[in-house]
This record gives C-alpha cells, structure tokens and sequence, in this order.
C-alpha cells in the first residue's frame, strides 16, 4: 500500500475544472494507475483507491490517495500541478510506503484521525413506501452514524471520551438527560458539503445523472480496539461514495494537546 | 492562595458600574460586583443573602481585556407586558465581541466551590445584564498555589478570537484592571463604585474599590489552530525515526 499528497494549484484552470466535481478528479486519479482499467470493477474486499480532497484554504488544497499501487501522477502534475517546478527528485508530488504503519497498529493504540466520509441511512418517510437511502444533514446525526456501535466495531476502533474537565456538561447530557455526542467525544464535524454533479452518461441513456452527495469531515482521536479491522477500514474505506473523495481515514500521531471546543 | 480564572465572551456584554435612571452604561471591562454576581448566582446564593454574599465579595478581584469589543448604543422602546402602556425609554449599552480574563484570588476551599458551581450552577450565568449569555465555557482554569492574580493574568495565553488575530495584529500590550493589594500604595489607584455590598433588590448597595491599570506583554500561545495540523505524513515520519 502507497499514500500519496499532492498539492493542487489552484491558479491553474485545470484545476478549477478538477475541483468543479469529484467525477473528473475521480477519473483522473485513476489514470494514475496503469494496472486499473475503467471497466475493472473494484472487488468488494480488496484494497482500493481511495482518495480525499483537505481544504485548508483557497490555495492550501490537498489531495491525498491511498493506494494497493504506486502512482504516476505526472498528468496531474501538468493539468494541476507546477510543471516547471518538477525535477526527477522531486515530481510534483510524494508517495511513501503506507504497510510500515498498517503492520505497526495494535490494539490500545491511540491516533488522531481524519475521514470524509458520506454519512447516509436508510429509512421510509411514510408506512407503506419503499426505503430509500437518505444522507445525515446535521452534525449530530453524522456524528451519530460515526459513533454507531456496530460500526465502530466493524472499522476496527473506538472513538475516544473526552476526559469530564473538558466536558461542558455534566454526564455528557444536555439538561433533558439526552446524549450529546459532541460533548462526549473527542469527535467534531468540520465541514458539511453537498455536492450536486452530472453523472457522465451511462451506455443506455442519454441524459446525464443528476448525482448528489452529501459529505461530513470528521476530525477526533479514535483508540485502536482490532487492528486487523482498522486495517481494513484504512485500505478499503468507509461508508459509500468512496469514488467521489469519501471513505478514507487517515491517522496522526497524537501530539499536541487536545483541541478547544469550538 | 488560589486564583480562579473566567473566560468572558459573547456577542454582547454590559457591566455597569455607575448607571441611573434610563441610561445604562457600560464600563470598558467586566465589574467586580458583575462577576461576583455571576459566582453567587452559579452557587446558588439569593439576592438579600448578604452573609454568603460576603465572603465573595471579599476575593480580591482582576480582569484582563483581550479583545476590547465595540461599544454599542440600543434604544431602547418598550410596552408594559400587561396592560400596555410605554415604559420610558431608555438607552442601553453593550459591548460587542468583546473577550476578557477575569480572576479572582482568595481561600481554595471557596474556590474550589464556585469551580464546581460553575459546572451545574444554580441559577444560569450571565455576563452583566441577564440577555447576554456567555458564549464560550466560563470557566478557563482553578490555580491552587497561585501567586496572586498578578501572575495569573500575565502567563494565561491570549484568549482573543479567531478572526480577531487574522484581522489585528498582536497588540503591544494588554490591560489588566486589578484591586490593589494589601502592601502596595493606592495613591495612584482609581476608585470605583464597585464592591458589592447587598443585591438585594429592594436596596442594592456598592462600596468604593480600588482599581489599579496595568499594562502586561502578550502571551501568545505557540502555533496557530492545532485542529487544522491534521498531516498522515507525521505518522510516517515519526515511524521512520524510530526504525532509524
């Protein structure tokens, strides 16, 4: 396994049309691999690519791609990147080996951690009418579907409670005595994006698909509870819309104190 | 001796030390009978209780402003909830975005008290004037051997908000407003309508306090926002430090 950070420059039109939707970014992070064909499809329990777009600023925009094979990503590089600043040292971009640190997970192990992911449920509005997949809108909620236990226990790690000082209310529960995860946990919810694309064609119709995606960045400390099913969260991803920027969790080591509510 | 320190943000706050009649001013910086009102209420003391109220008024008290806020003006119409009548207008006064650190310094056992208070209080906390709640956790820390709150208000790390440092740069310096303490000459010292005696709501009574400005350095905390750092990079090189 590979991770990979490459810098966009947003100065360049090639990259505005990249950043315009994740379908074009998603092609063209796949034309970093000679071994993938568009017909493959990705098998279900196997590594695979997974990539996340961190925003820090207007011109601070990174793109990160874990990754079963090393990429080329010099066609990026010369749409989106500083072509004249490459050198064979020095691409455009870095890759470094990622199974030194998947094989170094144990179980207690505490990491920072950051995902994109796309929090969804199913659920009916009516009696009677077909279930249909629905995403979470509020931080709560997306919050909830992290903290959902079967899902943490599936991915491999628990998300870790914030110590009582840190708390604002007592017990972690808003005066009805109802949970509130944001206090509990060392969990936040930076960002919520919805975005909205034109599918390309499918071969049978001729229109576009209208696609909408609704994605959260989580940002917390997690603890290492299987380190084989993290493994696998790492590698493979979380949740759905993996081909558009969401699913990848990447770890941090835990430095700096902990961060102030905001 | 320990020093309990507050962190005094919202949208809007208003400390009155002076006020009559229709038009409520507003001082620069939190008033000592503002804060001990705000403990009291946090411990649950009631307004005419003016035997638990003392040993609070007796903290010695400091406020440091890290953010001075905008002043701003409302006037202000209003009706008689019942039978509708207007009540007189009246002009009210607020600061704006405003950030301070308030201490207080006394007996630990107390402090320690109104720490916890603050955490379930009794009666909600409010800064100056009961429609401007606080917005961010009050309670910043509880120093158990302090050196006085001098000290404590010159090593706290800067509490201006986010956009306020991208906006300003680093002021020289900030002002601390402290009482005096006992050794130290108050000839120089302002005094200040300030040092609550009684809330009772039938006869509210303030004594004169002193009020000695000083100028402190900025401690700026190291670094920016940490939750932005978030690089899985690090967790590479640290790896590669070890193996080497």
């Amino acid at each position: 396994m590979f991770i990979s950070r490459f810098r966009v420059n947003t100065a360049r039109s090639g990259a505005r049309r990249l950043l315009s939707s994740p379908q074009p970014l998603h092609a063209a992070v796949m034309s970093s691999f000679p071994g993938i064909l568009p017909s493959d499809r990705p098998a279900p329990a196997a590594p695979r690519v997974l990539w996340r777009l961190d925003q820090r600023s207007r011109a601070e925009v990174l793109l990160h791609i874990v990754s079963p094979d090393r990429p080329d990503l010099t066609h990026l590089v010369e749409q989106a990147g500083w072509p004249a600043a490459a050198d064979p040292a020095n691409p455009g971009w870095q890759t470094r080996p990622y199974t030194p640190l998947l094989d170094r997970l144990g179980a207690g192990d505490r990491w920072e951690f950051r995902l994109t992911a796309n929090p969804v449920h199913n659920i009916r509005r009516k009696e009677g009418e077909p279930r249909k997949t629905t995403a979470h809108l509020t931080p709560t909620h997306q919050m909830g579907w992290l903290l959902d236990e079967k899902r943490q226990q599936r991915l491999g790690f628990r998300v870790c409670e914030k110590p009582a000082e840190r708390r604002l209310l007592p017990e972690g529960t808003t005066h009805h005595r109802r949970p509130h995860p944001g206090d509990r946990y060392e969990l936040t919810v930076r960002d919520t994006r919805s975005l909205s694309f034109t599918k390309s064609r499918d071969p049978g119709s001729s229109q576009g698909r209208q696609v909408t995606v609704v994605t959260a960045t989580f940002e917390g400390r997690l603890e290492v509870t299987e380190p084989d099913a993290l493994r696998r969260a790492l590698t493979q991803g979380v949740g759905r819309a993996r081909a558009y920027g969401c699913g990848l969790l990447t770890l941090a080591p835990v430095a700096h104190p902990a961060p102030r509510t905001p | 001796m320990s020093v309990l320190v507050l962190r005094l943000a919202g949208p809007l706050q208003s400390w009155g030390a002076s006020s009559r009649f229709t038009r409520r001013t507003t001082e620069s910086a939190p008033t000592k009978s503002g804060v001990v009102g705000l403990l009291a209420a946090a411990a649950g003391i009631e307004r005419g209780d003016d035997e638990r109220l003392a040993p609070l008024a007796a903290l010695r008290f400091g406020v440091r402003i890290d953010q001075p806020g905008t002043r701003i003006r409302d006037f202000q119409t209003a009706h008689h909830g019942v039978t509708g009548t207007s009540m007189p207008l009246s002009e009210r006064f607020y600061l704006a975005d405003a950030v301070f650190v308030a201490a207080v310094e006394g007996d630990h056992a107390l402090l320690s008290e109104l720490h916890a208070a603050l955490h379930a209080p009794a009666y909600p906390p409010f800064l100056g004037r009961r429609s401007c709640p606080p917005a961010e956790p009050l309670v910043l820390q509880l120093h158990e051997h302090a050196d006085g709150i001098e000290d404590v208000l010159r090593t706290t790390p800067w509490q201006a908000a986010d956009w306020y440092r991208r906006r300003h740069r680093p002021p020289d310096h900030l002002t601390v407003l402290r009482e005096a303490s006992g050794g130290e000459s108050i000839e120089t010292a302002d005094l200040l309508r300030d040092q609550p005696v009684s809330f009772d709501a039938g006869r509210r009574l303030h004594a004169p306090r002193t009020v000695v400005t000083d100028p402190v350095p900025v401690p700026i905390p190291a670094g920016g926002d940490p939750r932005y750092a978030h690089d899985p990079f690090t967790a590479l090189d640290s790896l590669e430090e070890e193996s080497a």
